[in-house]
């Protein structure tokens, strides 16, 4: 039941593939924009690709920032193991580079505070009963209160520039991102006037200006993240309007035999399956390992091709981590993979 | 537990079987699997599914939005080792028009259903009100439950931020509309102008007002006249959030939680697991999807294989000539194996927390193996299938 069946060639990611959609180029360098989302379905490692691209960021001597959005931070523990949460009022992980959970009731209060200009009555309306129900309710808030601290995080001065040359926002996973996205655009479109209008709308300049914004999407080289990765493209081209220059393909599984032994599994095939090697696995044994490895490896290269296909954006592979990112240096060595130009792969 | 007592609780003494578990570790998958094992099993089965990957829901035959149940032939099944009365149906939920049908349903008259229906608000806001997708699946479930013509309904919960959201979402949409907010906002004295707000001093007030100012009277007014049109529909939504609530922690349903072999998967569910007992609920049983397991009864030695890798060489060079250079062969087929292993290893390492937590609670766990290419035909599921119930001692 445990033999490995050969992999098929993937069919179409997407139903109707985009139309060919030209990419300026070539991409700038990752760090040159001062704020970037990076979103992902869940599973796909959106959360350590934010990390490794903080880590980038400080090495490259920025002052960094990376913000979170769920509760249950995992931030803290991949850039410095052992580190507690950082909370809303943020902790600083490493020389330049801090980080920060953006939680909705906590910006709502700071805003309104800042608005009203009594946090002290802002903070005790917001506690009543009342108006919890009403927010754990209400559609829409969470997302634009959330990107609205992070304009407000962009907008900080400190020492005649920018408080931070680079804010990596951890964004909500794929199926909600095109929503936490437009949210402001929402808003302008609903809202005639007033406050809240205004504040969207300096919100919706920073998130479509190339200048100062790039999405990130994190893809694995799988058929649903491919697929989800492919939509997400095409809805923020139609509904959002922030920069997109390239796809991170996460844990792209790397070419397993060497040189020359391209054909080891069916080589290993040919042997008497049950042949006693001493120590080693039986033939049958090893030529499953060896089988499976090569399968994965030419699966995550059709749907690397794929993700680049139907986005008709360039590629940046990450390599497969057997052992995930927790051994030190390994998030280091993922920064800098995440720093290479990015490849055309069509 | 073994593999037909899981199926005797999850699939064949239930009415509804509820594939839990966080997004991208295949509930999909497993929810067509347990499909397929129930209808094996003699019953008239339904696979709900919330977000099929492209060629799994062609493969179920629901590539369409249709909300309505496409059945599997009869002759597809028998190749899947269906016989007799059982049958296979699939379908994809339409969340949207879940919802819409709901307001149809329960709207007072056809004036308030129009107005709920044509209201700004409602159409931005019915996809995105709390809770309101994982409503709506759940929503669908009892109303193919109550029409009686499947046996079981599987069911996968959509991928949810709050994983526990389709339980909880019903009540949380009620207290919202029953909240002194909704009431005051709903309330003729606020239609009528300001002078009625006064009256009341409240949190709810002040909140009000904090909203007021922050987003200008125009949007207040259309969330009012949305909630207006809503409130006549409360009392009827109320019942039926609450047979909903009933069908799912009642005797009738069964939960299956579906984890991936990854450490924080694992952290999240037996967070999980807490909170569905925090609800009453208690698992039929635990599948850990997508685990590399190693394809052999016998552990591997690899550390003192080296010493071996002449003797695998010399079979090398008897079975393929000496084109094949067999000492790099019998190296690289040995950093293969490890490769493998140290899959295997770290899958074994992740899940060992989910595997603890159930010990001496005789509950069923199982591994499903990773394969290397993707599961997305019948056969792959019926496969998948094979893995969670059949006793192979493979695991």
């Amino acid at each position: 039941m445990l033999g490995f069946s050969p992999s098929r060639p993937p069919a179409s990611v997407s139903e109707a593939p985009l139309p060919p959609f030209r990419v300026e180029s070539p991409p700038r360098p990752l760090l040159e924009r001062r704020l970037v989302i990076v979103t992902g379905k869940g599973g796909t490692g959106k959360t350590t690709v934010a990390a490794a691209l903080a880590v980038a960021g400080a090495r490259a001597g920025l002052r960094v920032l990376v913000a979170e959005m769920s509760p249950d931070e995992q931030i803290p523990g991949l850039i410095a193991p052992g580190s507690p949460a950082s909370g809303y009022q943020g902790r600083t992980l490493r020389p330049r580079l801090g980080s920060m959970q953006i939680d909705p009731f906590e910006a709502l209060t700071e805003y309104l505070g800042l608005q009203i200009g009594t946090p002290g009555i802002v903070r005790r309306v917001l506690e009543t009963r009342a108006f919890r129900q009403l927010l754990n309710a209400a559609p829409g808030w969470r997302e634009l209160i959330t990107l609205g601290k992070v304009w407000h995080l962009e907008q900080m001065q400190a020492g005649g520039g920018p408080r931070y040359d680079l804010i990596v926002v951890d964004a909500p996973a794929t199926g909600h991102s095109v929503a936490f996205l437009s949210a402001p655009r929402v808003v302008v479109s609903a809202v005639r006037a007033g406050p809240l209008r205004r504040h969207s709308k300096l919100v919706e300049e920073m998130l479509e200006d190339p200048e100062r914004t790039l999405l990130l999407p994190v893809a694995l080289a799988e058929e649903l993240p491919a697929r989800e990765t492919a939509e997400l493209v095409a809805r923020v081209r139609a509904d959002v309007g922030i920069a997109i220059d390239r796809v991170v393909v996460n844990a792209v599984a790397p070419q397993p035999f060497p040189p020359g032994q391209g054909n080891l599994d069916r080589h290993l095939s040919a042997l008497p399956p049950d042949l006693d090697l001493g120590a080693l696995p039986r033939p049958r044994t090893l030529a499953a390992c060896a089988s499976f490895l090569r399968s994965r490896h030419e699966l995550n290269r059709g749907y690397v091709r794929q993700i680049g296909e139907a986005t008709g954006l360039p590629v940046v592979e990450l390599p497969y981590a057997a052992l995930g990112f927790e051994a030190s240096g390994s998030l280091e060595a993922l920064s800098e993979a995440l720093l290479a130009p990015p490849r055309e792969v069509t | 537990m073994n593999g037909a007592e899981f199926a005797d609780a999850a699939l064949l003494r239930a009415r509804v079987a509820v594939c839990v578990g966080c997004g991208g570790v295949g509930k999909t998958t497993v929810a067509a699997a347990l499909g397929i094992e129930a209808a094996r099993r003699g019953r008239r089965t339904l696979v709900l599914t919330i977000d099929p990957a492209r060629r799994l829901a062609d493969a179920l035959g629901v590539d369409t939005l249709g909300n309505r149940p496409q059945a599997i032939p009869a002759e597809t099944l028998s190749q899947l080792g269906v016989a007799g009365r059982g049958t296979l149906s699939a379908m994809m939920l339409d969340m949207k028009r879940t919802f819409d049908d709901l307001v149809e349903r329960l709207a007072e008259s056809d004036e308030s259903r129009e107005r709920i229906l044509a209201n700004p608000i409602y159409q931005h806001a019915s996809a995105a009100l709390a809770g309101s997708v994982e409503y709506s699946a759940m929503e669908k479930v009892f109303e193919m439950s109550e029409r009686g013509e499947h046996d079981l309904i599987v069911v996968d919960t959509p991928p949810a931020q709050h994983a526990l959201d389709f339980l909880e979402a019903p009540q949380r949409l009620l207290e919202f509309l029953d909240s002194r907010i909704v009431q005051m906002l709903i309330h003729p004295a606020f239609a009528a102008g300001r002078v009625g707000f006064r009256l009341f001093q409240s949190g709810a007030r002040r909140a009000l007002q904090l909203m007021e100012r922050v987003s200008g009277m125009g949007f207040l007014e259309d969330v009012s006249e949305f909630l207006l049109a809503f409130e006549g529909m409360s009392a009827g939504f109320r019942e039926r959030a609450e047979q909903v609530r009933g069908l799912l922690l009642g005797p009738e349903a069964s939960f299956v939680l579906v984890a991936g072999p990854g450490r924080e998967s694992v952290r999240q569910a037996l967070d999980f697991r807490r909170r569905l007992e925090g609800f009453g609920v208690t698992l039929a049983g635990t599948l850990v999807n997508r685990v590399h397991l190693w394809p052999d009864a016998e552990p591997p030695r690899l550390d003192v294989a080296e010493a071996d890798l002449p003797r695998l060489a010399a079979a090398l060079a008897a079975a393929c000539g000496p084109a094949l250079e067999a000492e790099a062969a019998a190296r690289a087929a040995l950093e293969a194996a490890r490769g493998y292993a140290a899959l295997v290893e770290r899958d074994a390492r992740a899940t060992g927390a989910l595997r603890e937590a159930r010990r001496g609670q005789g509950r069923f766990f199982r591994e499903i193996p990773e394969l290397p290419g993707d599961v997305h035909d019948l056969p792959g599921l019926a496969s998948i299938a094979d893995a969670i119930f059949r006793e192979t001692g493979g695991a």
